[in-house]
This record gives C-alpha cells, structure tokens and sequence, in this order.
C-alpha cells in the first residue's frame, strides 16, 4: 500500500462511520459531556485544521507540542492526510517553571530538523525568534489556562541551528509520522513510522485481538507515547471503533473517571501499563459509585514491566463490578516495531512461570540494569503472527528454553531508521532481527520479559534516558560536572519505577549548600524531563561507583546508593 | 467540611514530610520544586484521607491543588467530605 493508498482508505474508513462516533475527548471541567466527532467530523474538521498552515513543501516534517484537546487527535490526522509529516512532542503534565522548560524547549527543538512547530499560540510567539524553523500558534477551542502560562516568559536564547530553507530533507522512505521513543534534550530522536509498517501492525493486532468496529476502548495515554498513539488511536480509527480519550493529569487525580466512562460506554478494551492496576486498586475505596465492568474483553498491561502481583490486586479489588481473571491481558510492544510483538491470548489466563524454574543467566551475562525479582513471573503472551523471537546469550548463542537471555525480534513492523539531529539515519538490522536489549525467556510460544539491559528508567509506562537527566543535571554550578548518575529504583506498592539522581558536590563550590543543589535539580529536572525525580542524593566528590576500566558504573552507583542512602534519601 | 482547620494543617504537615522524607515548612513548593512526583501525590492525597477520615474526591482537582500546605488546607476544606 502506497501513502495516497493509505490515505484514501483512512478516508474511505472514516466515511463509512460518518455518523457514529468514533472518537470523544473529555476535558473538564465538565466531565460529563465529552466533546463527541463522528467518522465524518474527525475527516473535516482534521482537513481544515491542517489547512491553517501554510507549508514550505509536501512531505513537511511537523512538529505538535499540543495539551489533550479535540485538536491533539484531529491535527496529526489532518496534516498525514495532506501530505506531511507530523510528530507529536510531549506537552508537560506537570506544572513547570515556564521559564526553563522554554529554555529547555529552544535547546532541544532548534537541533531537531523540522519544517514548522506548531503549539499553542503564546508559546509559540515565545519561540519564533529562537528556532531555525517556523512556528505558528494553534487557537484550541478551550485553551486559554495553556496561554497564561506562557504569558511574559521570554525564551532566552537564540538558535545556533540551521536557517530555514536549509534543514536536512524529510526521510525519504515512505514516512507517515515520527514517533519519539524517548529523550527529552539533545538526544531526542524518532522512529520514522512507514505505511508498510503501520498497516501491518494495525492488521497483526488487529487478529489478534480480533479487534472489530464493535469494539471501544477508553484511554488515558497521551498521543507522544507509542501505546496512546497506536493502540488507543489508531487502533480504533483504522478499525471503525470508537475510543474516548481522557488527559493523563485527569486520571492521576481522578482513576474513577476511567471506570466511570467505561461503564458508561461499555468499552471492551483498556490498555494500561502496570502501575495503573495497582493504583486503580488502591483508589477503589475512595470511589464515590459503583461501576459495571463486565464489558471489557481485556484489560491490557503493557508499556513496563507486567507484574502478576499488580494484576492480581486488581482482579481481586474489582471482581464485584465484573473484571474477571481471564480478562487481564499482557503484551510486549516498543515503538521500534510500531507497537505490540506479542499479545497474550484473549479469554485465557496469562501464564506463569516461578522464578525458580527459570536459569537466571544464559551463557555470559554477568550484569543487568535492571531484572524484576518477583517470585512469579507473568507471560507477555505470544508472538503476533508473522513474527519471530529469540533469546540470545551473550556469546551470541540461542538460548533453550526458561533460559534468559536478550530478546530478539524479527517482524514486518521493524523500524529501518531514526530521525533525529542528523536527519535521516538508517538503522542497521543483522539478518533483518533487531536486538531488543530487553531480558527475557521463552517457555513454548510465550515470551517472558523478566527486565532489561538497556539503561533506561519507566516511570509509570514513560521511557526515561538517564543520560538525559545526566546532561541537564551536569549544567547545574556546584555539581562535578560528570559525576552525575541517574537511575530507576523500585517502586513496589504501584509495580512501578521512581527516577533516582545521585550527583557529587565540588569540594570547592562556595556559597551553595546540598540543600540548595538538590532544590536546584529537582526545579531543573521537573522542567525539563518532565518527571520529578522521587530521590535526589548529594554525595561528596568520588562516591559515586567507577568500574575497573574507569566508567562510571551506573549499576553499581545504583546498588551503593540503595545500600547507603535509600533509607535516609 | 466542618473538620477544624488547624488539625487539617497538622495532617498537611505531617502526610506532606512523610511523603517528601523530611520537614516542611510553611509555603514550600511540594510539585513545581520537583519535590515530590505525581505517583508521591497519590500517596499523599491517600495519607491525608487516612489521617483525616474523608474522602478528597477528585472531579476538580489539579496537582496543582497540593502544591504547599496552605493549598493542601484550602482543597481538604472545599472538597473533602467525611468518610462514613
């Protein structure tokens, strides 16, 4: 299937639901009444909004930076279907000092080659003089509190980037959209995703859930992230289903309104990641009603680790409103391969495997970033059809069965390449099989994924790179510059991970104290990562762990901070 | 709400130091400082529900709202309703 081919189905499907409502974006203050868009509202009111701008060229790279609004999940669909190229960046769900995280912002998106931003319009304005590409604003319908918080800050800081006109070509394969998996300052770069690639996964997942447009889901997740943009959107869109979508900050505060609407409309499908099902379970004796839930065919963990203790919790704490067992569904997905590898089997129990009769180690592995120690481990189902896995030893062996090593995938959804500061950059696959660093092992068809070797931190289902929060924190006077470490630490009451930060202090720095430094990172990493880090250790120059070659060792610097400083952190 | 205000400012303090791991004192940021994290605000909105024996229901509610104790005192009072 071509791009124009693509297109003109994505029309074709939209049409053919033109008065049922396929999508309904909630926002407060008033809850109960979601904005409703049928399959023909999503189709104009995506091409109007997309013909607001005026770009340089077809095959446009667009960057949003949007809040949960209707003109989130209508814009990028507009903009695809005239021919560009969007790429949704992360608006920040916390409350951040404006200031920095502009700053921030002109640091990150001045080195990305884009054609255009588009963002609401006071940030917008903030920005135009700082980046080496365009900006226009987008009025949203309810978006005046986004405005004030924007109003007066300046952007400090000009691009030292390229000049419009001579930003890198778009990717020359046949992009549809950037998909960023991660990386929030200079390092930030996309998957570029391919017709072939989305249409194959959307018809993979598709059977294997046999998704219908009979089907509904209800959704939290954010468009930026790989699991809100293809399960919860695209999924629904492609399929003829309808999806309501609510903003992630509404959830943090309010889990009951994602029962709510499920009941309400009867939604079969509901992906979170694992945090969110021990946190549901700890919220359910504050609810205020009761709620049917019988209509979900599957509740499906994904995005970080899958616990059996999180999903347990749920199924026991909800049983009474009709979440049974055999509805807690697994899949294992990243952004590489457009989203899910593997799906568990609808309407059976997930399996499980006691970590005791698992071989820990396959062949040469004598370190990991970071493996669950549940006693129990859960299945993340099996490989979605045309789909190949394998677990390879660090000797590059193929590890036999319940013997862990790195998982491998092989599948038509793989990415070929990133876009990022250098443009297009093709990425180089061994016989077509892509190394997850991901640990795992298989048992018959089901893949286990047990942790992972890759250094990265997920806090509540969001990719976080240390070595972003170590750039940012590096900048900060008074901090050794180098000596930062940032790393994930079990959070075991929500089955998830909070970011941990330990940075040494100059022996010589005058006049700040520890205190001031750990206010300075938290305020700095906050606004420009967007995640606070639960635990900030200021040590004195040279605690932190080096190995013998003389690197930082961001494990060991883990493992002595959790020793020492865990319980007075 | 008729809960006295000065024992919901005692409960603020305290769920708040037990939540961030040291003492607060008045007007301290708790979010925007980066102090404490949006899965910390959860537990801090449950302590406060234990501490207290009400519900905080959330319709309304923003992180913002828990930003420092006085902003903690002043959402228990608008919002929280005994627990019964």
């Amino acid at each position: 299937m071509t791009r124009e081919e693509f297109c003109g189905s994505v029309r074709s499907r939209l049409l053919a639901h033109e008065a049922k409502v396929l999508l309904r974006v909630a926002m407060g203050p008033d809850f109960e009444r979601p904005v409703e868009l049928t399959g023909r509202d999503i189709l104009q009111r995506g091409e109007q909004l997309a013909e607001r701008f005026d770009l340089p060229k077809k095959r446009s790279v667009v960057l949003l930076l949007l809040p949960h609004s209707p003109e989130m999940f209508l814009l990028p669909l507009g903009l695809l279907l005239a021919g560009h190229i969007p790429a949704i960046l992360a608006w920040p769900t916390n409350r951040v000092d404006p200031e920095k995280y502009q700053r921030n912002l002109v640091h990150q998106l001045s080195h990305l080659p884009a054609d255009l931003l588009i963002t609401v319009p006071q940030l917008a304005e903030n920005l135009a003089s700082s980046l080496p590409y365009g900006t226009c604003g987008l009025e949203l319908e309810r978006g005046s509190s986004y405005e004030k918080l924007f109003l007066g800050v300046n952007a400090r800081g000009r691009s030292e980037g390229k000049k419009l006109g001579t930003i890198s070509p778009a990717p020359d394969v046949d992009a549809l959209f950037l998909q960023f998996s991660g990386g929030t300052t200079g390092a930030q770069k996309a998957i570029v995703v391919t017709t072939a690639m989305l249409t194959k996964q959307l018809e993979l997942l598709g059977d294997a859930l046999k998704f219908t447009d009979a089907d509904s889901l209800t959704s939290w997740l954010p468009m930026y992230h790989d699991m809100g943009l293809i399960a919860c959107y695209w999924m629904p869109l492609w399929h003829g289903a309808s999806s309501l979508q609510m903003a992630a900050n509404d959830w943090v505060i309010n889990p009951e309104l994602l029962l709510k609407y499920i009941a309400r409309y009867q939604s079969t499908f509901c992906w979170l990641p694992n945090f969110s099902f021990a946190y549901l379970s700890r919220r359910r004796e504050f609810m205020q009603e009761e709620y049917r839930l019988d209509s979900v065919r599957a509740w499906i963990n994904c995005s970080e680790p899958v616990r059996l203790g999180s999903m347990m919790e749920f199924a026991q704490t909800f049983a009474e409103w009709g979440v049974g067992r055999k509805s807690l569904q697994t899949s294992y997905a990243m952004a590489e391969t457009v989203f899910a590898i593997t799906q568990s089997e609808l309407g059976k129990e997930t399996e499980c495997v006691t970590r005791k009769s698992v071989e820990q180690e396959g062949p040469g592995y004598t370190e990991r970033a970071f493996e669950l120690i549940d006693d129990v481990y859960i299945s993340s189902g099996k490989a979605l059809a045309d789909t190949e896995l394998k677990i390879v030893a660090a000797d590059g062996s193929i590890c036999a069965e319940t013997v862990a090593g790195e998982i491998y995938v092989r599948n038509p959804c793989l990415f070929s390449g990133y876009w990022g500061v250098e443009g297009f950059q093709a990425h180089t696959l061994t016989d077509g099989w892509h190394a997850t660093g991901d640990y795992g092992f298989l048992k018959g068809p089901e893949l286990f994924v047990i942790g992972r070797f890759k250094d990265i931190v997920i806090v509540g289902g969001n990719n976080i790179f240390p070595e972003d929060v170590e750039e940012v924190v590096n900048t900060i006077e008074g901090i050794y510059p180098g000596r930062v470490v940032a790393f994930g630490v079990e959070d075991r009451e929500f089955g998830t991970q909070g970011l941990a930060i330990v940075a040494e202090m100059k022996n010589d720095s005058t006049g700040v104290t520890a205190i001031e430094l750990e206010g300075a990172i938290r305020k700095l990493v906050l606004s420009t990562i967007g995640t606070a880090p639960r635990y900030v250790a200021i040590v004195p120059q040279r605690w932190i762990v080096k190995s013998t070659a003389g690197k930082i060792s961001r494990k060991e610097t883990q493992e002595r901070f959790v020793r020492e400083r865990l319980s007075i952190a | 709400m008729t809960l006295d205000r000065a024992l919901i400012r005692i409960a603020a303090m305290e769920a708040a130091s037990q939540i961030a791991r040291r003492p607060i004192h008045d007007g301290q940021r708790l979010i925007s400082s980066g102090l404490i994290d949006s899965l910390s605000v959860l537990r801090l909105i449950s302590l406060l529900e234990t501490k207290l024996n009400v519900s905080i229901p959330p319709e309304t509610l923003q992180p913002d709202d828990f930003d420092d104790v006085d902003l903690i005192v002043e959402t228990v009072e608008r919002v929280a309703k005994p627990r019964g």
